[in-house]
């Protein structure tokens, strides 16, 4: 049997894990980022009266919600595969196997789960006529390859030095919120005072939730010597993160 | 066919010291940048390892001598720290308990992530599924999570998918000990199966039975080293031999307080031999066994004197009360005995000879001691000992000798 069905069989498992004894079932997972969409929307737009800077600007929901989803996947696929070689010491104590499987099956079952949502509120908004562009979905899910790989280069770096520094998950949880207001996720590049904007440029996040935007609500330009940068970013996380898990993965025996 | 299955050469594993969390830092800096971690303790050194199809190899050794560490360098569950292994085909390895099961997952979907993870696809595993069910034999079991199995269930499990698999090599720890008694049958009659149609085989026991059984070569480690490797009979009987030796410090303190028990073994001699070393004789030579008694109050011993083969099992023992015979007075508080049987009719193999004091009117046991015997032959009868016997339908000069 192939790697490729293996991580397909853990990633299954992954998905049952998640789900199997929740009373929602598959739906929580969907329904998060609704509710954190909800929540964030009526406190900025109700209580902060937050408005997107801009004439032919759209409406704060959509806004947000391009951005949001993406990062819902990013963010959760680091978090949860950082325990992904921890969690599953049992296993790799008695059986051979491939461990960055587990990695990768632990990725893709976040991105799985949060692409099919951003289908889902992107069809929505676009039928009750929020002003998404929904002809550019598809070039706009291609944007989920390279943040893919992106994930998957940290969580390998991430899952490996889990393996021997344990409180790296808690400290993750604390960082990544920081990335995530880092970047132009809940507000807009023009938003910011003029001395700080080339700031944004720093983080990984801003190309992405940046060319959503541009692709689905027609807002900002979309950068092709961004993307270049971005995939070329993710390339080279990606090698890291293979590389720094292959040469630790010989010892994580040792260490679970 | 004859290609060696596996060869390890100089193999070694040792373990980070880790006790404190700093070391754990400290560890993943020196891996990441220099490639080694100096401060390790080493369970395995150079171990020097050559297995051929169709072999089999009984692993022994005291608990914590390295034989699941060698066992998983060899699956590839652990890499090693020195040295290389290299194996030449599909391993089914059934290491420990569990064999990496999840326990809340029902039989059947363990079944299904086992096979997956030993190369099996949804095809094959599909046809194959109702024999690894009757294999395991749990019952309506296979439907519930693991967590709710007897240790007994989870290996009948584990060496279920295991024996689907028909692996060229077939590694086991210890596993059949937990299984019960018609399915260590099965297990023993199937690895016997698997090594009859040529299968590969490591079997970690600590019961000789098993790996006599089972095996025809073995490999003794003690302390991450291979103390002896050989024929099977050897190798064990070596072993045991360790064994009854580490109790020998306890006895000594008993030894020095020889004039409290009333009756104790002072020497053996097996054809005229006193040496600690298992005495090799011929098949149908003669045995002549001299034991010198120590008697406190100096009265009059009744002796006991019995073979056993290598894993226990008695084959014959008399004593002098039985036959109406006493030892003889050689002292004041020493008496002498000597038994001889003319032609031995024990077949090929490792047995012991046992003497055992006893009290005047034969009742109470004071004492055991132990002489290894080795029987040398040619001979493809089975059992322990030859019966006298003759086949009727033919001419007498026919019968077997």
């Amino acid at each position: 049997m192939s790697a490729a069905a293996l991580t397909l069989r853990f990633a299954r498992r992954d998905l049952n894990n998640r789900f199997a004894g929740s009373f929602s079932g598959g739906l929580w997972a969907l329904f998060q980022p609704l509710l954190q969409l909800a929540v964030t929307s009526a406190v900025f737009v109700y209580v902060f009266k937050a408005r997107v800077p801009g004439i032919d600007a759209p409406e704060y929901v959509p806004f947000l919600a391009t951005a949001l989803w993406p990062w819902v996947a990013f963010a959760e696929a680091v978090l949860r595969s950082t325990t992904a070689i921890q969690d599953n010491a049992a296993l790799i104590g008695k059986v051979a196997l491939p461990r960055e499987i587990l990695v990768l099956a632990s990725v893709g079952t976040s991105f799985a789960i949060h692409i099919v949502g951003f289908i889902a509120i992107m069809l929505v908004l676009a039928v009750m006529g929020h002003g998404i562009h929904w002809q550019h979905l598809l070039p706009a899910l291609l944007l989920y390859v390279p943040l893919l790989a992106l994930a998957l280069g940290l969580a390998l770096i991430c899952a490996a030095i889990q393996v021997f520094v344990r409180d790296l998950v808690q400290a993750l949880g604390q960082l990544l919120p920081l990335l995530m207001f880092g970047a132009p996720v809940y507000y807009d590049r023009a938003q910011l005072p003029e001395r700080f904007r080339w700031l944004l440029d720093f983080n990984p996040f801003t190309f992405y939730a940046e060319s959503f935007r541009a692709l689905l609500l027609d807002y900002g330009v979309f950068s092709f010597r961004h993307l270049g940068v971005a995939l070329l970013g993710a390339a080279i996380t990606l090698l890291i993160g293979r590389w720094l898990f292959h040469r630790l993965d010989p010892h994580f025996e040792d260490f679970l | 066919m004859n290609a060696p299955l596996i060869v390890a050469q100089g193999l070694g594993k040792s373990y980070p010291k880790v006790h404190r969390n700093s070391d754990r830092l400290r560890a993943l800096g020196r891996l990441l940048f220099t490639g080694e971690d100096p401060d390790r303790i080493s369970v395995l050194r150079d171990v020097n390892l050559e297995i051929r199809r169709g072999e089999s190899l009984g692993l022994i050794g005291e608990n914590g001598a390295g034989k699941s560490t060698l066992l998983k360098l060899i699956t590839g569950v652990l890499t090693p720290t020195t040295g290389s292994v290299e194996v030449n085909g599909e391993i089914g390895a059934l290491l420990e308990l569990g064999a990496g099961f999840h326990p809340e997952y029902s039989g059947r979907d363990n079944i299904a992530m086992s096979a997956a993870l030993h190369g099996l696809d949804g095809t094959e595993l599909r046809k194959r599924l109702p024999e690894i069910i009757a294999f395991a034999d749990i019952g309506r079991y296979i439907d519930e999570p693991v967590k709710h199995y007897s240790s007994g269930m989870v290996v009948r499990l584990g060496f279920a998918v295991i024996a689907s698999l028909k692996p060229d090599l077939l590694v086991t720890d210890e596993v059949l000990a937990v299984g019960d008694e018609s399915f260590q049958k099965k297990c023993v009659q199937w690895m016997q199966d698997y090594l009859a149609g040529g299968g590969t085989l490591i079997l970690v026991s600590h019961s000789m039975y098993h790996i006599q059984k089972l095996c025809r070569h073995a490999c003794w480690l003690r302390g991450g080293e291979v103390a002896m490797s050989g024929d099977v009979f050897d190798v064990t009987q070596a072993y045991l031999a360790y064994h009854e030796q580490k109790f020998a410090p306890k006895r000594n303190p008993q030894l020095a307080a020889r004039g409290n028990v009333e009756f104790s073994v002072v020497s053996i001699a097996l054809n005229d031999e006193e040496s600690e070393r298992p005495l090799l004789l011929d098949m149908g030579a003669a045995l002549n066994v001299r034991a010198r008694v120590h008697s406190r109050d100096g009265r009059v011993p009744c002796l006991a004197i019995g073979i056993v083969r290598a894993d226990g099992t008695p084959v014959y023992g008399v004593s002098t009360e039985m036959d109406g015979c006493m030892p003889q007075r050689i002292g004041a508080d020493e008496y002498l005995c000597e038994l001889q049987f003319s032609d031995l009719a024990l077949l090929p193999g490792n047995y012991s000879v046992r003497v055992h004091p006893l009290d005047s009117e034969g009742v109470r046991v004071f004492d055991t001691r132990e002489r290894g015997l080795t029987i040398r032959g040619a001979s493809r009868e089975l059992g322990m000992v030859r019966l006298a016997h003759r086949w009727n339908h033919a001419p007498s000069g026919d019968t077997a000798p």
